[in-house]
């Protein structure tokens, strides 16, 4: 056990001999592999029903790469996953989660839960610990009991369990907004003299896909790397199945669908 | 001219150094464009204004006043675009007055490159002169650096690569006026649509030996869209410590006090400030 | 294949805690072999990559900052913290679980980098759990946090971030409370606190700290001492997580937030008379 302590080959410091003057060093060019690609994404999750959006825009510096970039991937069964960041790095880890939820799959003859994936994200984020990605994932679910999840993470695997949440250029537009009015912060039950504070319950989606909507519209006028479309995906609880569905290895009890809408496009 | 204080230099290149980060002036990336037509010339301008990657003003004003016949686009730093046209254009009123003529725009377009130069491009201003004076009518950029060009189409800022791919592939020599206005307001497109330094609106300055018309807002393709709820907050939703009443009559002494009736139409009553005696 | 697995696996004998999901248990492979930045020095790249107070415009802004405490006293141990994670002066969660459940009796502190922690700390549980069935006895908080520290250790200078107390009754109903972090230091102490609101805390702590607390002070002890921790610092705040470990295990005191207590403490207490309500002082 005590060997697999043991660092690579790689990661050993390089042996020092004298004092290397810095014409006799190797020269280490500077290296930069990471972009900003722009963009927002927003998850809510509800009584039974996720929401995770954003918008299709992705950039590099003042231009526009594309205007169908898709953020939110479905990653199989039955879960969905945003990235924002790198482009490149959110696409690749979006892969790299699809495939090892095929690999559970197929192990384990079951489709994996959110928390099982939530953890298995962390993994993977965290085994890039020394190189991170460089983008921000958020997961979302049906958990076992049909009720919506959202799992967030930071760059190198750190995660929680969330209600709502927005990741991407215009985080700090959205997330006061978000606070106000998913989690109700800073209201006060009129009458009771900032004693209760309003307490937040279960929104119904169809409001909810309203005030996402409005994130993003109000994003749009103010963070110049978001917009041109909004990519809208819900996760609700599939109809129960019928006698043919039986045995449909493929059934996970979630109902995943897509919205696309036009935002401005300066 | 230029009473620049430089006091505070060595203090902040010094908070710099231990990680401070320096303020952030608005506006560098912009569309604007010029171009030379029969009888005139034409300027537009995008109206995105913005400080990193934030839009700081969705409509703000690039088309500036020199003379009654001569307008300048700016890009840049927002202030030194501002500034330094502001100046030259008070001391090209002087020069006109002195000298009795019309000011030319090889006049302004002198004056602004020598000021420049001098500040070596610390004024970041990167400007478009136009105008028409005895002598025709011209077209000329400046850069903040004091450099200057005179050509029949012209583009500057962020935006300027996607401005001029449209000049390049539409501009035919002797335009008309309705042709050169179409032809710089497709610029001003092209780079509110392609560049993210621009966006919101497009005004256009038409410049004519006779007159001067500036056209705000000429096309306005960014209209904000209607939202989807209401975002009103109930009366005492927000928790309050303390309360003091000021009464309205003790407010009149400070501000004037207008009364607006429930839609909001101030056609009630006006009260004048009334100074304290 | 589960159905195979589970119909001719005996049952597990000790009552602990079982990780639910497959994936967890097989992390180990994955501990030991990080992918490196393909140059010459790796650490170096990822300092320059993420931010620290010399670097607050790196491009990755790990989560930081925190206030965690934990005491013993004559009723065990009293283990309290914040909730806020903050990447620069942008708070990046309000509702952080500091406190990491090892397993019924183990608790680990979370101050430094969150993933490191939450990261190392699942991976300690494992290696208490593989102690356990090899040795049919729980493993002592001392060997626990040996495990720990030798781990960190042989990544010092790699830019592992964190500042951990882990705390917990081991076999044999004994309290162990150590202090380990990603610099290889390992103490054992009757009381710290950890982060960057550690002397606010402190200040409220050892005023009011004795062997003799009861059960109830003790745990209004910790709550007390998070709130000013709370109050003057700003990367700090959200809500106050309290665990009281007794002999059979820890127990939750709650997640509450910070703001209606504060009000409670000064307006029922008379307590914290440097902020005013009035307009006028």
């Amino acid at each position: 056990m005590a060997s697999s302590y043991m660092l690579p080959y790689a990661q050993q410091a390089p042996p020092s001999y004298a004092h290397p003057t810095e014409a006799s060093q190797p020269r280490q060019h500077h290296w930069s592999p990471y972009t900003e690609n722009g963009g927002v994404i927003l998850g809510i999750a509800g009584k039974d029903y996720v929401i995770l959006a954003g918008d299709t825009r992705s950039s590099e510096g003042y231009n526009i790469n594309t205007r169908t970039a898709r953020k939110v991937f479905s990653v199989g069964s039955g879960l969905i996953l945003g990235v924002v960041g790198m482009s490149a790095d959110g696409e690749e880890l979006a892969r790299k989660v699809t495939r090892k939820i095929d690999d559970y799959k197929r192990n384990h003859d079951k489709h994996i839960t959110v928390s099982a994936a939530a953890v298995m994200l962390s993994r993977i984020l965290y085994q890039k610990r020394f190189f991170p990605y460089y983008c921000q994932p958020l997961l979302g679910g049906l958990d076992e009991n049909g009720v919506g999840a959202i799992y967030t993470y930071d760059y190198v695997g750190s995660f929680e369990r969330e209600q709502s949440r927005a990741f991407g250029s215009a985080a700090a537009l959205i997330t006061p907004f978000l606070d106000n009015q998913i989690n109700l912060k800073n209201q006060f039950v009129p009458g009771s003299n900032g004693e209760q504070p309003k307490q937040a319950g279960d929104l119904p989606r169809a409001t909810v896909e309203k005030i996402v909507k409005d994130a993003f519209t109000s994003a749009v006028e103010r963070q110049i790397e978001v917009g041109d479309g909004l990519q809208l995906v819900t996760i609700t609880r599939a109809p129960p199945r019928t006698e043919e569905e039986a045995d449909d290895d493929d059934w996970t009890g979630a109902a995943i669908s897509v919205e696309l809408s036009p935002l401005k496009k300066d | 001219m230029g009473g620049f204080d430089f006091s505070n230099h060595t203090r902040n290149a010094a908070l710099m150094a231990a990680g401070m980060p320096a303020p952030k002036a608005t506006s560098t990336g912009t569309t604007i464009v010029g171009c030379l037509f029969d009888g005139g010339v034409v300027i537009a301008a995008d109206t995105r204004a913005t400080s990193g990657s934030i839009v700081a003003d969705k409509n703000c004003e690039k088309l500036h006043y020199i003379s009654p016949q001569i307008w300048c686009a700016g890009a840049g730093t927002a202030a030194d675009t501002e500034f330094t046209t502001a100046i030259v254009s008070s001391n090209l009123e002087l020069h006109a007055l002195s000298t009795g003529r019309k000011p030319r725009v090889v006049t302004c377009m002198t004056m602004l490159k020598q000021h420049l130069f001098k500040y070596q491009g610390h004024i970041g201003a990167y400007l478009v002169v136009a105008g028409c004076d005895p002598t025709g009518s011209h077209l000329y950029t400046v850069h903040a650096h004091g450099s200057t060009d005179r050509l029949p189409y012209v583009t500057m800022g962020s935006g300027s690569l996607a401005a001029m791919s449209v000049f390049e592939t539409q501009w035919k020599k002797g335009l008309d006026r309705e042709a050169a206005v179409k032809l710089c307001s497709e610029a001003i497109l092209s780079g509110i649509f392609n560049d993210l330094g621009s966006g919101s609106n497009v005004d256009v300055c038409v410049i004519t030996p006779d007159k001067a018309t500036l056209m705000r807002n000429y096309i306005t393709p960014n209209v904000r869209a209607p939202k989807e709820l209401q975002y009103k907050f109930e009366k005492g939703t927000t928790a309050v410590l303390q309360e003091k009443l000021i009464s309205k009559d003790e407010l009149r002494r400070y501000i004037t006090v207008t009364e607006l009736d429930a839609q909001g139409d101030s056609s009630l009553t006006t009260d004048v400030m009334q100074v304290d005696a | 294949m589960d159905a195979l697995v589970s119909k001719y696996a005996a049952e597990p004998e000790l009552d602990i805690a079982e990780e639910d999901d497959d994936e967890v248990g097989t992390g180990l492979p994955q501990s030991v072999s990080f992918t490196l930045p393909p140059i010459d020095h790796p650490a170096k790249f990822l300092r320059a990559m993420t931010d620290d107070h010399a670097n607050p415009s790196a491009p990755i802004k790990l989560k930081h900052g925190t206030t965690t405490l934990a005491f013993k006293f004559r009723g065990g141990v009293i283990v309290c913290t914040d909730s806020r994670a903050t990447q620069g002066s942008w708070i990046a969660s309000q509702t952080v679980k500091k406190v990491i459940e090892i397993n019924p009796y183990l608790l680990g502190t979370m101050a430094g980098g969150a993933a490191d922690c939450q990261y190392w700390l699942t991976y300690l549980g494992m290696e208490c759990r593989l102690h356990q069935l090899r040795h049919k006895r729980l493993i002592s908080v001392a060997a626990a946090s040996k495990i720990l520290a030798n781990l960190v250790y042989s990544y010092k200078g790699m830019g592992l971030s964190m500042g951990t107390m882990l705390t917990g009754v081991g076999h044999g109903g004994v309290f162990g409370l150590y202090y380990v972090d990603s610099d290889g230091n390992r103490v054992e102490g009757n009381l710290f606190c950890v982060g960057s609101g550690a002397t606010f805390a402190y200040g409220v702590l050892d005023r009011g700290y004795q062997w003799e607390l009861t059960d109830e002070e003790a745990l209004e002890l910790g709550r007390r001492s998070i709130l000013a921790a709370t109050h003057r610092d700003a990367y700090s705040g959200g809500y106050i997580n309290l665990y009281h470990i007794k002999e059979d295990g820890w127990v939750h005191h709650g997640f509450n937030d910070t703001n209606p207590i504060f009000w409670k403490q000064k307006l029922e207490k008379g307590e914290f008379q440097n902020v005013s309500t009035t307009l006028d002082a």
